[in-house]
């Protein structure tokens, strides 16, 4: 008869370099039950939005998360648009998608290294990174840093592209869809990491919905949905994509769907740079917002970002509500974990692709 | 004699723990990417280790929350004398944007005992090595 | 399918339930109901007309009353379902036991408006700290604890 144990992890664990808690009940080697436990890092954000001003409040919504900084920032500036009813000129919509599908590729390759790691596939690791540094030379080429990049601001962005900029872009561009490629190819055939992630952390299609999972986690398991084409924002009506769905539903369906998405973005920008409309990069807004309400939603790389935006006609929002990915994805880990081996915890962990600093806000 | 050789050792090999207390994660990652072959910092000695026990140093992001507070006072605990804190990030120095946040105590110092600031949101890779390195040094 | 075509299909089905309703841009659709009927119309866009996707619950205190608001997503439509609490009685049926995804969302509410939500399994903090007995954090009249 195997034991019962209880086992706590975190919050500081080498599987993440996030903190949070985790209390698995045990049978043997198998996982029954897992409690987790969220709230290290909720730095009431939410009530310092109420706090402090508009612009302020820009700068504060980059910080959230370090990794989706941008999609963030493109959120709280389509709601504070909307409110006021100014139209955002072509080619900052144009920008905004540009930086916004680069924020994916290099999430995406960042992921990679992170699952590569837990499964034990070191190398991938700092051959993914090492390849996401080209995606990170060419935000600070744009933006001056390599995260956080403050591009975007009300009825606009506050950088334009040159031409010399476009041109080098282009060259880097075919540099990661190369590598883009030989990763599809290496997660598909390298047998170690297959036999890791096949058929681990499986969430099936009627499960997902239930949940109410969103991202390229639900896009493996087969539910076709993604922001950009449902709810289109920026650039995203002009620019021909194709949104990657899979039907297995295990961790190497979300790998295999989240390298597709790097092709993907890579397609997606070069379009829009070949198509980059002419004329100004923002336009003037008046610093008082009116009062209403608006619903503001993007698709982050880690699946749809809401935002609720309430404003009372002052300087400051009444109320400003921000559901990250993650916190539509946390509801399936228990979920995922029941039955699994102790072992493959890291795995189906790392496979939601968790970002827990958007999560507690 | 030994004390040199004690020394020599301790500088050419510094093993780091890293703990994010309730950041952004933008300084996590650039701590990470030191690791990765741009700037690769294990040519330096410098090894990323698990478990708080192995750890010469110690490595804090993010500002402090209440509910991390107690988990970063044990693992500073548990990590072997001498040690060395290092806070990466302006959250980590002061508190940055986050400075006033309800569940926010500010920067690491707040809880722990810190040798080496590095500024910056986040702190770019280089930093993070040119801090470490003139911690190095004092040593 | 647009807005407006969903909002008149669902006014068609739930008729009496629904209050007011409005679209105020494409893809965006609002409409109200009455706290007791939430769980019944819920219901009714699970089982009747497939809409399974919350995305969130957020929750808003406007002086004497706690607004709270369901955003649903179906295909190109995001309708978000309004609610109206009183202040000093914010209590309402948990929908956990039709949407398992809104367990986690109504922590939160319950978290930081403190919203009770009547059969919800288990409401312990979600992302206030241990031991955190310092009210409710936004609410309009909540202050932050002195330091010390």
């Amino acid at each position: 008869m195997a034991q019962r144990l209880v086992i706590p992890i975190g919050p500081q664990h080498p599987a993440l370099k996030e903190p949070l808690g985790f209390r698995f009940r045990v049978e043997g080697e198998r996982v029954l039950e897992t409690h987790i436990r969220m709230g290290y890092v909720h730095r009431g954000i939410e009530r310092a939005l109420q706090e402090r001003s508009y612009i302020q409040d820009l700068y504060l919504v980059e910080r959230i998360c370090g990794i989706c900084s941008h999609i963030h920032t493109t959120a709280f500036c389509q709601g504070v648009e909307e409110l006021l009813g100014v139209e955002v000129p072509p080619r900052a919509l144009y920008v905004r998608t540009i930086v916004c599908e680069l924020e994916r590729i290099h999430s995406h390759l960042l992921w990679l290294g992170v699952i590569g790691r837990d499964a034990g596939f070191e190398t991938l690791f700092m051959y993914t990174w090492r390849d996401r540094e080209t995606a990170l030379d060419i935000l600070e080429e744009i933006s001056g840093n390599r995260v956080n990049y403050a591009v975007n601001t009300f009825g606009g962005v506050r950088i334009d592209l040159t031409s010399t900029q476009i041109e080098s872009i282009l060259g880097r561009l075919d540099y990661l869809e190369e590598q883009a490629h030989y990763y599809l190819k290496l997660v598909t055939s390298e047998a170690t990491f297959v036999v890791r992630t096949h058929g681990v952390g499986y969430l099936s299609r009627e499960d997902g919905r239930a949940l109410c999972v969103v991202g390229p986690t639900i896009r493996a398991s087969g539910v076709d949905r993604d922001v950009r084409r449902d709810d289109p924002y920026a650039a995203y009506e002009d620019l021909p994509f194709q949104v990657i769905t899979t039907t297995e539903g295990d961790a190497l369906a979300r790998t295999v769907v989240r390298v597709k998405e790097v092709i993907e973005s890579v397609r997606m920008i070069r379009h829009a740079l070949h198509n980059l409309p002419e004329g100004e990069a923002r336009v003037r807004v008046r610093r008082r917002i009116p009062p209403g309400e608006v619903i503001s939603r993007v698709e982050a790389p880690r699946g749809e970002l809401i935002y609720y935006i309430k404003s009372d006609g002052t300087e400051r929002p009444a109320r400003v509500k921000i559901r990250a990915p993650t916190m539509a994805n946390m509801v399936a880990m228990p979920h995922m974990l029941k039955g699994a081996h102790i072992a493959d915890i890291p795995v189906v962990v790392a496979a939601i692709d968790l970002c827990i600093a958007c999560a507690d806000r | 004699m030994l004390e040199g050789l004690v020394r020599w050792a301790r500088r050419k090999s510094p093993w780091i723990l890293h703990f994010n207390a309730g950041g952004c994660n933008g300084c996590d990652i650039e701590l990470l990417d030191a690791l990765t072959p741009r700037f690769d910092v294990e040519r330096l000695g410098i090894l990323e280790k698990a478990t708080p026990r192995h750890a010469d140093v110690l490595v804090c992001a993010g500002p402090v929350t209440r509910q991390a507070r107690d988990r970063l006072l044990r693992i500073y605990e548990q990590v072997p004398e001498p040690k060395w804190v290092v806070a990466i990030g302006s959250c980590a120095c002061s508190g940055g944007v986050f400075r006033g946040c309800y569940n926010v105590l500010g920067g690491i110092d707040q809880v722990i005992p810190v040798d080496m600031y590095v500024p910056g949101c986040p702190c770019k890779p280089e930093a993070i090595i040119d801090g470490l390195v003139k911690l190095l040094e004092g040593i | 399918m647009p807005a407006r075509t969903l909002l008149k299909k669902l006014k068609e089905a739930l008729g009496e339930h629904i209050g007011e309703a409005w679209v105020p841009r494409p893809h965006r659709a609002f409409f109200t109901v009455k706290r007791e009927e939430l769980h019944d119309v819920v219901e009714a866009l699970v089982k009747r007309f497939d809409i399974r996707h919350l995305s969130a619950i957020s929750g808003v205190h406007t002086g004497e009353e706690i607004e709270l608001l369901y955003h649903f997503w179906d295909y190109d439509v995001c309708f978000t379902v309004k609610i109206k609490l009183p202040r000093h009685e914010p209590c309402i049926k948990t929908l956990t036991d039709i949407v398992p995804g809104a367990l986690l969302y109504e922590r939160e509410v319950h978290d930081l408006l403190g919203v009770e939500f009547e059969g919800h399994p288990d409401l312990s903090p979600l992302v206030l700290p241990d031991g955190w007995e310092e009210g409710h954090p936004l609410l309009k009249d909540w202050s932050p604890p002195e330091e010390g």
